[in-house]
């Protein structure tokens, strides 16, 4: 989590880019009730749609305390509880993949897609582990035992899968020996001269300048570094 | 409307057939007539897919839901607005939509460039009608967006809610664009080495093709990430989810071709290799076409699975082969016309930039294949995904920016050790001082704090570029500071504007270090309850439950759930996130509710609340509050990325004549030396 430390660098990144102007803050409105409902704006239904013909439409009011048409709100939830929120615990499922075919991490999945049963039901599980004593390296093994390599975020380092992190980089030791052998090749086969109708290479100078321009450059520096 | 556009695309495949052979014959015979037969064959062509797209469209608009691609992406009560997107949101459409932008594309490149590039003209023109016959081809015989259902239903299944969303709208197009327009480039290309003109022809009638393909793909990819940050809901905009990766592919070769061209231009050096960049940015355009189409690799943007990618395998290893072929023919004649004078020349700095440009894409090809790798060896699937390639990726990106800062301080040919000194104290100096500071205050993130001091290393080299020109402007033809500004870019639009999207992606990497730092909370509140959470920058967030409201909207049922958000004990708003449940006509329910985000945005840091849903239907609620600093810097950099773009491909008009030139050029003349 975020430290003391942290938030002075970012405080003092933020006054470097001369960009930390607060948001304007509106003018705080008269308190509202807890239980104020939107804007009479915000809850009109347009006219040229009825999504129930024949009045069948849910009421758009609602009780203080229960929904009028709780199956409209999705999937129902557990009150979050703090395990849930636990740092571990986001930790661990940070790096396991949900299994319903989402491509999600595990604490993405189930703070995100509200459909999916399977990302609750691994956190459940997840749960369970660590309450049985397990450390979060046994957790995570026990899940791979469970569902393979799959299931973690990223292959996990052994045998072949040390190919997907070392190729990038071989790739890019082979291009600096390619480029080294190519400079080389350059440099031996080619003498250091001008090439023809080319002016003397100066350090700096312009590719094809010529005499007129160099006098003009000449001019123009000295105004320059005057 | 369906026998139109079926009968449409059935004749342009027969058009682009015979225009492919005839422009290959004309390019070879230099047969005047030959050559006309074929550019009259591609605007036919193009005539044809704009009335088929042109039907398609009327049904979409109509409900005509006997065509089955209508049925699957629009309803009756789909708005309008999203209806022309179902256009592209099939696998079907899209497949349309790509074939009538080639041929638009094509037909404009030909118009422009009548009576220029003679010899090459006809393999460009013969390489495009293959391209769009292609894919007029898989519209034909395997995904006809035209295709009969055997029953008429009273509505459609409507457009999945995810993509309605107005990013949904400018998004894909914006990448389609990019996509599209490679082949522009790479027909010329092509039509280069078959023709064996190799000289810099092709690349002067490439130059706008390059920068607007490469702006499209710049502005889709942005576009696309700001879609999945304010519509996906998972609390940021990049998952290196292949579909991503594919998209990202290409814009990379195509940045590094950006750059190495200018060392052809200028040098004569480096043909093979940007030729073998157009080739394989295209190639990586059809890769990209082909992981999203086949089911090969899982992806959450995938359109449905079916044999189509098969089809775009077959062609991208055709083509793969037939340039690469041609390029080894080719390759004795393309040797470099000049020699590198010094490895600390603008010639290196830009060699050593496309070579992490070439690595940074094959890490990201790499991971996107190793799970199909892994299993065809080990019998075992991997998951590749964000934890591998931030791994991969962070520490070849720093550097690529530290060669962004470096590639346009160091002279042409040989730098001396003057220049040097003189270029790199400013911004060694920041970056050091940004770096040290960032470390003295206890940052403990190493990577962000490499980023920001090379973020705050390139600012410096841009803005002493900018200084130093319009100083030199200034003092030689006494105008005012804002004159000079204005000259100095629009009279050197390539390279400034090249600066301004330096900015930008300068923008978009403090953007991504600023995630580093990003903070989830969840929560449950009761109406009326509060809870608080810490921002990375101190502040404290105090959010009060309102409650959650239900009403009908559009063609969706929404449930609401408020916020009172107070900032340090100052009242900043209400934000509000929805779950919508979306209709059909008959006031069914169709798909899974979707979640609306409810994003409060600075340049600091981003409120992001998602009503993940109520208690047991209650008007207790589930909240994920997550703060992601520097958000805000990704999506302003992707403007300035795109103004940068606008302004190196913006037309300079005639031609001035070598007197204007050297007088327009005055700041940068002036800073040859450096």
């Amino acid at each position: 989590m975020w430290r003391v430390s942290k938030r002075s660098a970012l405080a003092a990144l933020a006054a470097i880019v001369a960009l930390t102007a607060p948001a304007a803050a509106q003018a705080p409105p008269a308190p509202r009730a807890p239980s104020s409902r939107l804007p009479a704006a915000e809850m009109a239904v347009s006219p040229a749609v009825s999504l129930r013909p024949g009045g069948q439409a849910p009421a758009a009011d609602t009780s203080r305390g229960r929904l009028s048409a709780p199956q409209m709100a999705g999937r129902s939830r557990a009150p979050v509880v703090a395990r849930t929120d636990d740092s571990l615990v986001k930790a661990i499922e940070q790096q396991l993949r949900c299994t319903c075919g989402c491509n999600l991490d595990v604490y993405t999945c189930r703070t995100t897609d509200f459909t999916c049963a399977t990302s609750p039901a691994m956190h459940r599980v997840l749960l369970a582990r660590l309450d049985s004593g397990m450390t979060s390296a046994q957790v995570i093994a026990a899940f791979q035992q469970q569902y393979g390599e799959s299931v973690m975020m990223a292959p996990p380092k052994h045998g072949f899968n040390w190919a997907a992190y070392f190729m990038p980089f071989v790739g890019l030791f082979i291009g600096l020996g390619i480029v080294a052998a190519v400079m080389r090749g350059w440099f031996r086969v080619r003498p250091r001269q001008p090439l023809e109708g080319e002016a003397p290479a100066e350090a700096g100078a312009a590719p094809t300048a010529s005499d007129d321009e160099m006098q003009r450059l000449k001019r123009e520096l000295e105004r320059f570094e005057a | 409307m369906t026998d139109i556009g079926n009968i449409a695309l059935w004749i342009a495949l027969l058009i682009g057939l015979w225009g492919s052979a005839v422009a290959f014959a004309a390019g070879r015979s230099r047969r005047a007539d030959l050559a006309l037969s074929a550019e009259r064959s591609m605007f036919a062509v193009w005539g044809l897919l704009a009335l088929a797209s042109a039907a398609l469209m009327k049904a979409l608009l109509a409900h005509d839901f006997s065509i089955e691609y209508v049925a699957a992406y629009t309803s009756r009560n789909l708005p309008v607005f999203y209806t022309w997107s179902a256009f592209y949101a099939g696998q079907k459409g899209s497949l349309l939509f790509w074939a009538i932008v080639l041929a638009t594309f094509s037909a404009a490149a030909v118009l422009m460039n009548r009576g220029r590039y003679r010899e090459l003209m006809p393999y460009v023109t013969a390489v495009l009608l293959v391209i769009i016959t292609f894919f007029v081809a898989v519209m034909v015989f395997a995904s006809n967006p035209f295709e009969k259902l055997g029953f008429l239903p009273q509505d459609g299944r409507g457009l999945n809610p995810q993509l309605q969303n107005p990013g949904m709208v400018i998004h894909p197009p914006m990448l389609y664009l990019g996509y599209i327009s490679i082949a522009v480039p790479f027909a010329f290309a092509v039509a280069a080495l078959v023709s064996g003109k190799l000289d810099t022809g092709w690349l002067q009638a490439i130059r706008r093709w390059t920068i607007m393909s490469w702006l499209f793909l710049s502005v889709g990819v942005v576009l696309g990430m700001w879609w999945a940050y304010v519509e996906l809901g998972w609390g940021g905009y990049w998952a290196w989810d292949p579909v991503e990766n594919a998209s990202l592919m290409p814009w990379l070769t195509m940045t590094a071709f950006l750059h190495s061209v200018m060392i052809q231009e200028k040098r004569g050096m480096l043909k093979k290799w940007n030729l073998g960049l157009i080739i394989g940015s295209f190639l990586l355009s059809i890769f990209g076409t082909f992981i999203t189409r086949s089911g090969v690799i899982s992806s959450v943007h995938s359109f449905a699975q079916s044999n189509v990618g098969w089809f775009f395998l077959g062609f991208l290893v055709l083509a793969g082969v037939a340039s690469f072929a041609l390029l080894a023919y080719r390759w004795p004649v393309l040797a470099a016309e000049a020699r590198l004078e010094s490895m600390v020349s603008r010639e290196a700095a830009f060699l050593f930039n496309n070579l992490i440009f070439l690595v940074i894409t094959f890490s990201v090809f790499w991971g996107t294949l190793f799970p199909v790798l892994s299993e065809a060896v080990r019998g075992t699937k991997v998951t590749v995904g964000p934890p591998f390639f931030n791994q991969v990726n962070i520490p070849l990106g720093l550097l690529l920016l530290f060669l962004t800062g470096v590639g346009p301080l160091i002279a042409w040919r040989q730098a001396s050790t003057a220049n040097l000194r003189r270029q790199f104290l400013w911004p060694v100096a920041g970056m050091l001082v940004t770096g040290a500071l960032l470390a003295v205050l206890r940052m403990s993130d190493v990577w962000a704090i490499a980023a920001f001091a090379l973020a705050v290393f390139v600012t410096v080299t841009v803005a002493q570029e900018f200084v130093r020109g319009t100083l030199a402007r200034h003092r030689q033809y006494g105008e005012g500071w804002l004159l000079a500004v204005v000259r100095l870019v629009g009279r050197n639009r390539r390279r400034y504007g090249g600066y301004v999207v330096h900015l930008g992606m300068v923008m978009l990497f403090v953007g991504f270090a600023g995630m580093a730092f990003k903070s989830d909370t969840e929560v449950t509140l009761k109406p009326g309850q509060t809870t608080e959470v810490r921002s990375p920058y101190g502040h404290v967030y105090r959010f009060t439950h309102q409650g959650i409201s239900q009403y009908e909207q559009l063609n969706r049922f929404v449930s609401a759930a408020s916020l009172d958000v107070y900032r340090d004990g100052k009242y900043i708003g209400v934000m509000k996130s929805e779950k919508r449940q979306h209709m059909d006509s008959m006031g069914q329910p169709t798909f899974e509710p979707s979640t609306e985000v409810a994003i409060r945005s600075d340049v600091r840091e981003d409120l992001y609340i998602i009503f993940a849903g109520s208690v047991q239907g209650t008007e207790e609620a589930v909240y994920r509050i997550t703060i992601n600093p520097l958000v805000w810097w990704v999506w302003y950099g992707g403007m300035v990325l795109a103004l940068g773009g606008l302004i190196s491909m913006w037309p300079t008009g005639r031609a001035p004549t070598p007197v204007k030139r050297r007088a327009d050029q005055a700041g940068y003349v002036a800073r040859v030396e450096a």
